[in-house]
């Protein structure tokens, strides 16, 4: 009982200094935009949106599932940055899930300047003509592109699962596995949900 | 194919917006030529060439297109009036009150997009009064407003941009651009620092270190494109001058000089 009040204490106390957070930097905006000193208003801003990039993936991993298959993940193992300390500035979030050789991992970039190169890219019907190794496939009515890889050691097959949705890319992969496992994989991704999250 | 697709996916990965526009054109192009073929087929009306220019002008004038296209008959038709778009900077103060309603409700995404605006509201007031500070006249060379550019993408760290070019009556040119840009900084910070590939001689000498206003720097020449002076200030900024037409190097340096980089980092909040 009483860890459960020291648990709950906690979770109370980490949720309310990330608030204060907040609002520090708000306030530091504000004051500095009205005395016209806009470089560190626009200084406090950038620690607010790396504030925020911190909330949405924290909300982003609550989404993903804690198992694929028979594997489980692995919550130390857990990764996330964001604002202008992450990933191409964007946010990014990794969950690993499994142990060797059986492994998987779902990441996802969020906001980042690339996605709009990579969704080009996707979109180009071009590419993946005679390669096959690669096709495009649609996943809970999004498009993706699907890759298949032989391991070098082992001559397994590996899969890579690609989703652009709004600004955020979402790559599955799972080492020593199938089509159609990997597909249902990404089936158990609520993507909407994630969409809705992370636009 | 698939070394085909890596080169393009390259290419794409460096000039992502580039590309997209290029797509666009193709398809463009692709069009009119269906069109041209079913009118032909068809025995119908005639068709003319299709220019799709583009001007940008940060000035909110009106963009024209010129000719028209003929699709069964009917002719569209080209634009020659509007004003332009209105100015519509965000307003920083109600996009922090939406940020702050956003993140109490826990509506991250949408508290994101407000900051974003912020950003890009209290950048563009970075941009104009930066612009206020520079020179009307640098070298005799008067600056053309029309051609005042502030560009900003939201992130706060990466891509605010400030352009001002100056010329005269005939084909002389300064084009100076203030670029805050923490993710170049990191490469040109680094090549700056390679002192074994600073002085290499190939005969003509296109490109040196040197020093401005106490600044490390870099010069480059070239005949189709002239001078060229990358200055990276403090940790996230660059100072590039363009010179087309100088008649050599003392002469763009002394339009160089004219520009004062320590006002610049200090409205940067630069060190």
């Amino acid at each position: 009982m009483k860890k459960a009040f020291v648990t709950i204490g906690l979770f109370f106390a980490v949720a309310t200094g990330f608030s204060q957070e907040f609002d520090k930097r708000l306030t530091s905006a504000r004051t500095a935009y009205a005395s016209k000193d806009f470089s560190n208003a626009r200084f406090a801003m950038t620690q607010m949106l790396g504030i925020l990039d911190e909330a949405i993936a924290k909300e982003i991993l609550k989404l993903l599932p804690t198992k694929l298959g028979a594997m489980d993940y692995k919550p130390k193992e857990d990764q996330l940055t964001g604002g202008s300390t992450g990933y191409a500035g964007g946010l990014f979030v990794n969950r690993f899930f499994g142990n060797d050789p059986k492994t998987a991992s779902i990441e996802i970039v969020n906001n980042s300047p690339f996605i709009t190169s990579i969704n080009a890219f996707l979109n180009m019907p071009m590419i993946g003509m005679g390669d096959s190794d690669q096709k495009s496939v649609k996943v809970q009515g999004y498009k993706g592109i699907l890759r298949k890889q032989v391991g070098t050691d082992d001559n397994k097959l590996n899969f890579e699962l690609q989703i652009p949705f709004n600004n955020t890319l979402l790559t599955l992969k799972v080492n020593d596995t199938t089509e159609n496992e990997i597909t249902q994989f990404a089936n158990a991704i609520p993507l909407l949900k994630l969409a809705n999250v992370a636009q | 194919m698939r070394i085909f697709s890596i080169l393009v996916s390259a290419m794409l990965l460096s000039s992502g917006h580039t590309f997209a526009q290029f797509l666009n054109k193709l398809k463009q192009k692709a069009e009119q030529k269906a069109e041209r073929a079913l009118d032909e087929k068809l025995g119908l009306g005639q068709e003319q060439n299709n220019s799709t220019g583009n001007n940008q002008n940060t000035g909110g004038n009106s963009g024209a297109t010129g000719g028209s296209s003929t699709r069964y008959g009917k002719s569209n038709p080209s634009n020659n009036v509007g004003g332009g778009l209105v100015s519509s900077p965000p307003d920083v103060g109600q996009n922090l009150l939406d940020a702050e309603a956003a993140y109490k409700k826990g509506t991250f995404g949408d508290a994101r997009y407000s900051v974003q605006q912020a950003i890009l509201g209290v950048e563009l007031e970075i941009g104009n009064q930066l612009l206020k500070s520079l020179p009307d006249v640098i070298a005799g060379l008067k600056k053309d407003e029309t051609q005042d550019e502030v560009s900003s993408n939201g992130y706060g760290w990466a891509g605010l941009t400030i352009m001002r070019k100056y010329r005269d009556d005939k084909d002389k040119q300064l084009t100076f651009t203030i670029a805050n840009n923490a993710v170049w900084m990191a490469s040109i910070n680094a090549y700056m620092s390679m002192g074994g590939m600073a002085q290499q001689t190939n005969g003509q000498q296109n490109w040196k270190q040197i020093k401005y206003k106490g600044n490390k720097a870099i010069i480059e020449y070239s005949e189709s494109s002239g001078y060229k002076l990358s200055v990276p200030i403090g940790q996230s900024s660059l100072l590039v001058f363009e010179g087309v037409n100088f008649k050599n190097e003392p002469d763009f340096m002394k339009a160089a000089n004219e520009i004062d980089p320590d006002s610049i980092k200090k409205q940067l909040g630069e060190q």
